[in-house]
């Protein structure tokens, strides 16, 4: 009931968050910034906008985006398996990207590149993290993690802070902002949308930001309060790490990943398989 | 609904040819000193997703049928501001070989802003004033100054 209800809102705690941070990021560049309903705003004014595509394959995989990162959500909420979560995830990311490719718009199409370059650098340690987390619980189920014994930060520290390194390209962060990249290409994927079929994308991408700060709360285990902080904390860093860098290119967000991210969870799965045995 | 909907107009900022002095100016506006995103103001760079169509330049002939391509792009309700003399006639690029004497003949204008270039206030009062007045329209499709079967065809929107 609990895991429904959650999943039924988690736009509008998506919203919040988003809200919140861009609050923070004004505030972090000594500006007032807009109200915290800013996002609110924004969704009733682009659903009174009139509905313009460039065809309709296009636009339905807009939704397809919204309904399948929502899906991965409920089943995060409803203590399903975790990669199942993740392939949903994985599946929304996709549609995005087919639709993006499937208009002419050299913008768009380059943005979609850049976003499979994403899942490229930030599959592999996400999925290293669902299986370190089967291996200190004993189990991919959300309701089972959230209730063991074992408080995962403490045993598994590294793969924390490489889930950290990737949350940038999870949420299109500074400095791995490749695919959203405002300046460039002008929002890359979702470039070409407008209207209520934009509102579709711009809701999927709070729901991503539940997605990702839930994933970040698993490591508290069943100290919600240490989840909680934890939760907070990557709020923090990852909006000062946004306010702080610039962009890099997709070379260097691959090799980062693949080159010190994973290795820096396959060290710490070592770990705890060795202290097992 | 229509008053929350006046708290998050999304700007598309384009020059068409002046000397980027305004362009300046509007980047100040969006820095800290006077920080339009008070008001929800994003300078989207992307017509597609945006409400407010800012204009600067005294529109060269190059940039006429751009001009007209970027405010067909953009779904209705929708507004224009023209910034800068520039745009009110050419400013000092009055009655030159190569420009179009202001944006008057190629979109209709919503608002004007005044001076060259104008001070980051008369922006801001501009772009409320602008914001009010795109309150009240509706999603009704709107035409541009002097559209013919010609023109759309060369710009190719034709078959919209
Ligand atoms: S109005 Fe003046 S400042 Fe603005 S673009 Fe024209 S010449 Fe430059």
């Amino acid at each position: 009931m609990m895991g429904l209800l959650l999943t039924l809102f988690s736009p509008i705690i998506g919203g919040f968050i988003y809200g919140v941070e861009r609050v923070v990021k004004a505030r972090m560049q000594s500006r007032q910034g807009p109200p915290v309903l800013q996002p609110f705003y924004d969704f009733v004014k682009l659903m009174q906008k009139r509905p313009m595509m460039v065809h309709s394959f296009h636009a339905s995989m807009g939704i397809m985006y919204f309904i399948s990162t929502w899906f991965a959500m409920a089943v995060l909420m409803m203590g399903n398996d975790l990669l199942i979560a993740i392939f949903f995830h994985v599946i929304s990311v996709l549609a995005l990207t087919i639709g993006a490719f499937s208009v002419r718009s050299s913008y768009s199409i380059m943005g979609a590149m850049r976003e499979l370059m994403h899942v490229v650098s930030y599959e592999p340690v996400v999925i290293l993290l669902a299986v370190s987390l089967y291996l200190v619980t004993g189990s991919f189920d959300i309701a089972k993690i959230l209730t063991s014994d074992i408080t995962p930060i403490f045993s598994l520290p590294l793969v924390f802070i490489s889930f950290l390194g990737v949350m940038p390209m999870l949420l299109h962060k500074s400095p791995f902002d490749i695919a959203e990249a405002h300046q460039e290409i002008v929002g890359g994927p979702d470039i070409e949308y407008s209207g209520p079929f934009y509102e579709a994308v711009y809701t999927a991408r709070w729901i991503e930001y539940v997605y990702v700060y839930f994933i970040v709360f698993l490591f508290g285990g069943s100290n919600y309060f240490l989840g909680t902080f934890l939760v907070v904390f990557s709020f923090i860093f990852i909006n000062a790490v946004d306010n702080s860098t610039a962009r890099l290119d997709y070379k260097k967000m691959l090799k980062f990943a693949w080159f010190i991210l994973i290795p820096l969870s396959m060290l710490n799965i070592f770990f705890v398989v060795v202290g097992a045995n | 609904m229509n008053d929350l909907r006046a708290k998050s107009p999304w700007i598309t900022h384009y020059n068409t040819g002046g000397c980027n002095g305004c362009d300046i100016e509007i980047l100040a506006a969006l820095g800290p000193k006077f920080d339009i995103e008070r008001f929800g103001m994003l300078n989207r760079g992307n017509p597609k997703q945006s409400d407010i169509l800012l204009v600067t330049g005294p529109v060269t002939l190059r940039c006429r049928d751009v001009l007209r391509r970027v405010w067909l792009e953009m779904p209705e309700p929708k507004v224009v501001v023209a910034m800068g003399s520039c745009t009110h006639g050419g400013g000092v690029f009055r009655h030159l070989y190569h420009t179009e004497n202001g944006i008057d003949g190629i979109v209709p204008v919503d608002v004007w802003i005044p001076g060259c270039t104008p001070r980051i206030e008369a922006i801001i009062d501009g772009l409320i004033e602008g914001v009010e007045i795109w309150k009240n329209k509706t999603k009704e499709k709107e035409y541009m100054v002097g559209h013919s079967e010609k023109l759309l065809e060369k710009i190719g929107v034709l078959n919209d």
